[in-house]
């Protein structure tokens, strides 16, 4: 009886932490399609992105390589991985659980449905759905972004335009996000913006935003919503900054460095010294022969 | 021939019965075919040899430096080897124009030690063998206690540099001090000198020793490692030169690292890949050194462990299961 028991509370506490391991997908994300349809060549690109973000656990697809984590990553081949809806293989890679990375800062919409695809590709029964196109006006054709650097308010002006009835117009009510490109990743500058009747945003930049030795910044400029504009972006560089220049940390003299960056006093006190105990020793010799020589005065 | 025939006939009879003329043309004959059939299977031979030679076109998928996927024949790729007086050069020098500095939050450390796995995965060290290592806290009676991580602090004024006899650990340009585990004699002063004992020793035969003979020695990743010499934490060297984040600092699950160069004000968050500047998340958040008296200057900031609202013992918490 009291063995029972204690099953059935085995038993009990599994069905209470299997639910508890489940990945669970918000429904409006798992139900998310993308915009595009998959090719070979939305493949290929996915491929390179692959191999770049995800292999290094995910190991190869379908050669069940992973790398031994716990929980154990799906191999993107498997029954595991392909049982997913693409909206919801996109809402996983995009925010990440546990020691699997977030990628929504690092990678684009387009550039996850990329991998989407490649992953696909695995998948010999899979047929895609593609996200029904946006209502004709609200989408855009060759989107282009232009920066403008004006230096008296100290404002980026971004320009937003795109093709419609053939002719290039300026794109109304777009939302803006400025970025400085830094090395490890993109800092936003401040908040999103959206673009005027004209086309245009502005975004007032810091006073001290620093540059590299000549005051240049890498500025990238993106339109928030991917799916109505794509990925226009304009990626320029720009002498905006206040120009930063630090010397090398190892310039300095000082005890740690290295020979030749010897601290002055030290190198003072030590010859001093050695002249010295060297004088010394001369003194004493000097006397010595002063002694020697007068003693051979007197023998005389 | 057929012409000359039946005049040739009586001299063929005649020739016939000459055994030393029959005999003659035989070995002509034989000599003629002999010869023929060693050219032939020496052609053959010459031509079966020129066929395993030939290129046979199996492609490789190779990613070059410029992050280009193409395709080189399989027989056309050569093995070679880094330069090892320019990997070491560069490995002293450091990268110009540069100054690592990383912050670790407190208030988001539950200790679920990725940063330690990661860190000792790469550098090939024992589980006990640490480069960063987390300390539980507790300031006095009445306060919660917290995890702290300690890797090197990679000082401005390094006291374990100054101890060195024999220049093996040195500080680079962009801040990193760094150890020739080919140069130390493992004197150990510089663990002495270290107050932060951040410094660890091989005691003993490294890990992976059989798998890492004959590699070469990589100056910013202390692989091979070598018994009797001192290891710390690099700061991930070899990584920063690719432009990716320190291990321990992407492989934190809970967004406790963040990462960048002092020079362009910015730090990366190696969980959620967000950047912010160092200067207003350092004012913000209260940042501070450890042990600011000593006039180390540490490259490394603590953000105080502020609104802890976990539990100090729950490390998966935030592992959003």
């Amino acid at each position: 009886m009291k063995r029972s028991y204690l099953f059935f509370l085995f038993i009990g506490l599994f069905v209470i932490r299997a639910p508890a391991q489940e990945w669970i997908v918000p429904a409006e994300n798992g139900s998310k399609l993308s915009p595009f349809a998959f090719s070979d060549s939305t493949r290929m690109a996915g491929a390179v992105l692959y191999n770049l973000n995800c292999k290094s656990c995910h190991g190869d697809p379908g050669m069940n390589n992973v790398v031994k984590l716990v929980p154990l990553p799906p191999d993107p081949a498997s029954a595991k991985m392909q049982g997913n809806s693409d909206g919801a293989i996109f809402y996983k890679a995009a925010e990440g659980r546990g020691t699997m990375p977030s990628f929504k800062n690092t990678l684009t919409a387009s550039d996850t449905w990329r991998i989407i695809s490649f992953i696909r590709g695995f998948n010999e029964n899979y047929v895609q759905e593609i996200a029904k196109k946006l209502a004709p006006g609200a989408s855009f054709e060759q989107v282009k972004l232009s920066l403008v650097w004006m230096q008296e308010n100290n404002i980026i002006q971004v320009a937003v335009s795109a093709l419609k009835d053939r002719v290039r117009q300026p794109v109304a009510g777009a939302e803006l996000k400025l970025f400085v490109k830094k090395y490890f990743g993109n800092l936003p500058v401040g908040e999103v913006q959206t673009t005027d009747n004209k086309g245009i945003a502005l975004f007032h930049i810091p006073k001290s935003l620093p540059g590299d030795s000549a005051g240049i910044v890498r500025l990238l400029a993106k339109a928030v919503d991917e799916t109505a504009f794509g990925e226009a972006k304009a990626d320029t560089s720009m002498a905006i900054g206040v120009p930063v220049y630090r010397p090398p940390l190892n310039q300095e003299r000082a005890l740690w460095n290295v020979g030749r960056k010897t601290p002055f006093w030290l190198l003072f006190t030590y010859f001093v010294c050695v002249l010295a105990v060297w004088g010394f020793i001369f003194y004493v010799m000097l006397q010595l022969r002063v002694l020697y020589k007068s003693d051979s005065i007197n023998k005389s | 021939m057929n012409d000359n025939k039946s005049t040739t006939e009586p001299e063929n009879i005649k020739k016939s019965q000459d055994g030393a003329d029959s005999r003659r043309t035989f070995f002509k004959r034989f000599g003629i075919v002999g010869a023929a059939a060693a050219a032939g299977g020496a052609a053959i031979y010459a031509g079966l040899k020129y066929e395993e030679s030939k290129p046979n076109h199996d492609f490789v998928k190779v990613l070059t430096a410029d992050n280009k996927l193409v395709e080189v024949p399989r027989d056309q790729i050569k093995k070679i080897k880094l330069d090892e007086i320019r990997v070491k050069q560069q490995g002293r020098d450091g990268m110009a124009g540069r100054r690592w500095v990383m912050v670790i939050d407190l208030a988001k450390c539950r200790n679920a030690r990725k940063c330690i796995q990661a860190c000792q995965g790469a550098h090939h060290l024992r589980p006990y063998e640490y480069h960063i290592n987390t300390l539980l806290m507790q300031e006095s009676e009445n306060t919660a206690p917290y995890y702290m991580p300690k890797p090197c602090q990679h000082c401005d004024n390094p006291p374990c540099v100054a101890v060195c006899p024999v220049d093996a650990t040195f500080k680079r340009q962009d801040g990193i001090v760094l150890i020739d585990n080919e140069r130390c004699i493992g004197c150990r002063f510089c663990v002495a000198a270290c107050p932060y004992s951040a410094r660890m020793f091989h005691w003993e035969e490294p890990l992976m020793v059989e798998g890492d003979k004959g590699k070469e020695y990589n100056i910013e990743l202390n692989v091979p490692q070598k018994k009797g010499t001192v290891s710390k934490c690099l700061f991930s060297a070899d990584r920063l030169r690719e432009g990716k984040l320190p291990y321990c600092v992407s492989a934190c699950p809970n967004g406790v690292y963040y990462f960048g160069d002092e020079n362009q004000d910015a730090v990366t968050n190696g969980t959620t890949k967000e950047t912010f500047s160092l200067s207003e998340l350092l004012k913000i958040n209260g940042g501070y050194h450890l042990m600011p008296e000593l006039g180390t200057k540490p490259r490394v900031y603590y953000l105080p462990p502020k609104n802890r609202l976990f539990d100090v013992n729950d490390a998966t918490a935030n592992e959003k299961i």
